[in-house]
């Protein structure tokens, strides 16, 4: 019970020192947009420069790096284990946080073994072509809302260009190539077949990826995502705001289904497979091997925020929305907005660990034919109903009671009872009659 | 828990494969909340432990030890007698019947006893012992017995494996009625004495040496014990 009381004041102290941490953010790029305005620059050079160093830089590092370790306790805990538990500081394992700091010191001190036979430019190339498409894929994910500080209009998204998505599906394809070359150029076999392997699966995924993410277009009409977080603020019936998984709850399944593809994490870690078949990163070590590491975390933490602006309402706490907008300081409001965003954040990072766990590895025709005749077929009649939804009624009621049905039709072939207990006894009474035919 | 599989062809449900993730995350997300919000019970008897919140059974191995079911074969020991000398009469019994040959006997008279003999020397190497048990079953004075429930410790050299009397003699002593040497009274002399009587020291704590040559020994019910103690104690 004590640890019960213990991990609420956890998630509760975690959740308050977020809030603390963006009101500080938010307060450095109001700074920021103060000094450039006095320097004749547009604010946003302020804004975007702070956001960098305090999103990317700060943020999204600590967060990646903190999912190394959540990894083993969260993966333990799913397993009816303890976890990593041994560096004790004064006594306490402190939840495993210390094991950061070791893993951190392992991968620079390690000793770098190089293939002799590599293509050398391409193999240094690699972890960083894996690394930056995707770190700079966050750059448009919009952490806070719009909020005036020191008479600056600043918001926690490093760039709002108004091609928002378009964004994301280029920097998502160039993730191909870390994965691709590291695989060609370590001149290895078993490096070259995980390259060609993670290739043939990121740029399937990337389809349905795309796919999926139409019908939000369409349903929004924008691809800027700081509007289209905005849009889902919009109440559709009664109280409800017009959240993406909503209006787009298969779209959000085939989205997120294609992002674990994208991350190359279980159940789609084909590319890698450490332990049984060698991936594409086999030749690497030491911090080369730390950043193909850590890029999948990174690629995780990203596309959790991907999600979250486009289909879980981004920056909205949702509840108590209302209460909280009429009753607190506009820049009160905006932290509680980016806290609930990395809320959700978190919660998904989690909900893909789960999945790992849940889920053992497919063989290489099943991610295929899960890819093209499952997601793409489903991507694109979302697309249509979507469309056509869109096209009857412009207020996106339509769309929402479509979402409404099918987020219903799930939950209930989910919790439907498919396999009674009678079913073996008429089976077994089917094939007494078909034998009783044939006996005749 | 294991449960009966039906060889039999999936169903639609099945077949769509989603609504079958859907349950399956109910049940880790299940398994997840039950560990990660409620504390582990770190009772050693792992069958014993209650599972009602979390279902972790790990136990973390230095700090926390699993009891050993009374009749485990653990590093040899030489009975003390009451006096603290030690029981064994250096016959070689059971370095005649050690497979492993391991056991080296170095035997000594008593002095002023034409009769008695003592081991001056006993050495058991662990390295080569195979833990069969046979010296104990070949003793006839009960002076060699396997009741410590520990393991030989870990060494960085070999020479650590090698047990000789004076890390051997331990343990609560042992003495019986008929013991021929309790008619005699010859004692060993005066130095050894007092040597094995400071080695004599008493055991750790789960030492249970009543049991150990118990027949008829089940973990089960041990298991069921424990079980009803600790819903004793939970009420």
């Amino acid at each position: 019970m004590k640890r019960f009381v213990g991990m609420w004041l956890v998630i509760g102290a975690v959740l308050l020192g977020l809030f603390a941490l963006f009101e500080v953010f938010y307060l450095f790029a109001g700074l920021a947009a103060s000094v450039a305005v006095s320097l004749g620059a547009p604010p946003f050079y302020g804004t975007a420069i702070a956001n960098t160093v305090t999103l990317m830089a700060v943020l999204l590092m600590t967060v990646a790096a903190l999912l190394t370790v959540a990894e083993r306790k969260w993966s333990a805990a799913m397993q009816d284990r303890v976890g990593a538990n041994r560096i004790r500081v004064f006594g306490t394992a402190l939840g495993g946080v210390p094991y950061l700091l070791a893993d951190a010191l392992k991968m620079l001190t390690k000793e770098a073994t190089y293939p002799a036979a590599r293509s050398r430019l391409l193999f240094e190339l690699a972890p960083v072509m894996a690394f930056a498409p995707t770190f700079a894929l966050f750059a448009v994910v919009p952490v806070g809302p719009s909020v005036e500080v020191f008479r600056q209009p600043v918001a926690l998204i490093v760039a709002n260009p108004d091609v928002g998505l378009l964004w994301i599906f280029a920097l998502a394809g160039l993730a191909v190539y870390g994965t691709t070359l590291a695989g060609w150029a370590s001149n290895s076999r078993a490096g070259l077949l995980g390259g060609v392997r993670a290739a043939s699966q990121m740029i399937s995924y990337e389809v349905s990826l795309g796919l999926s993410l139409v019908g939000v277009m369409l349903a929004y009409r924008t691809l800027n995502m700081q509007d289209m977080v905005v849009a889902q603020g919009n109440p559709v019936f009664g109280p409800v705001p017009a959240l993406g998984v909503l209006l787009q709850p298969l779209g959000f399944l085939v989205f997120f289904t294609s992002t674990f593809a994208e991350t190359k994490r279980a159940p789609f870690d084909l590319p890698e497979g450490e332990s049984e078949i060698v991936g594409y990163f086999v030749e690497y070590s030491g911090m080369k091997f730390g950043m193909m590491f850590l890029a999948e975390f990174v690629e995780v933490v990203i596309l959790a925020g991907v999600v979250t602006a486009v289909f879980l309402g981004g920056w909205h706490p949702i509840l108590f929305e209302g209460w909280l907008k009429d009753h607190l300081a506009p820049l009160a409001f905006a932290g509680i907005g980016a806290t609930a965003f990395m809320a959700k954040v978190v919660l998904l990072c989690w909900l893909q660990l789960v999945i790992r766990w849940l889920l053992p590895r497919f063989r290489f025709d099943q991610i295929q034919a899960l890819c093209w005749k499952m997601l793409l077929p489903a991507a694109l009649l979302n697309l249509f109903v979507t469309a056509a939804a869109v096209l009857i009624d412009p207020t996106l009621t339509v769309l929402a009671w479509v979402g409404a049905v099918e987020i219903v039709a799930i939950f209930g072939v989910t919790a439907a009872v498919a396999r009674s207990p009678v079913a073996g006894g008429a089976h077994g009474h089917e094939g007494g009659h078909a034998a009783h035919a044939a006996g005749h | 828990m294991p449960y009966q599989l039906k060889n039999q062809p999936a169903d639609a449900r099945e077949k769509l494969y989603f609504p079958e993730i859907f349950r399956a995350l109910g049940i880790v997300i299940t398994t997840f909340w039950r560990n990660a919000f409620f504390s582990r019970d770190a009772n050693p008897d792992v069958l014993a432990r209650d599972i009602r919140r979390s279902r972790v059974t790990t136990i973390l191995y230095p700090e926390e030890k699993m009891t050993y079911a009374p009749g485990y074969r653990g590093l040899h020991r030489l009975v003390p007698r009451a006096d603290g000398s030690p029981r064994c009469v250096a016959c070689y019994m059971c370095a005649s019947a050690c497979p492993a040959q391991c056991i080296y006997i170095q035997a000594a008279e008593v002095e002023g006893d034409p009769i008695e003999k003592y081991p001056s020397k006993f050495v058991i190497d662990e390295l080569r012992c195979v833990v069969c048990g046979f010296c104990v079953e070949a003793c006839p004075k009960d002076a060699i017995r396997m009741d410590t429930g520990e393991h030989p410790a870990p060494t960085y050299d070999r020479g650590g494996q090698i047990y000789d009397e004076k890390r051997l003699l331990r343990g609560p002593p042992v003495s019986y009625d008929y013991d021929p040497w309790l008619r005699r009274g010859a004692r060993l002399p005066e130095p050894d004495m007092k040597r094995m009587r400071d080695l004599a020291r008493p055991f750790a704590k789960d030492a249970n040496d009543e049991f150990s040559q118990t027949p008829g020994f089940s973990v089960r019910a041990l298991a069921g014990e424990a079980k009803v103690r600790a819903q004793g104690d939970s009420k």
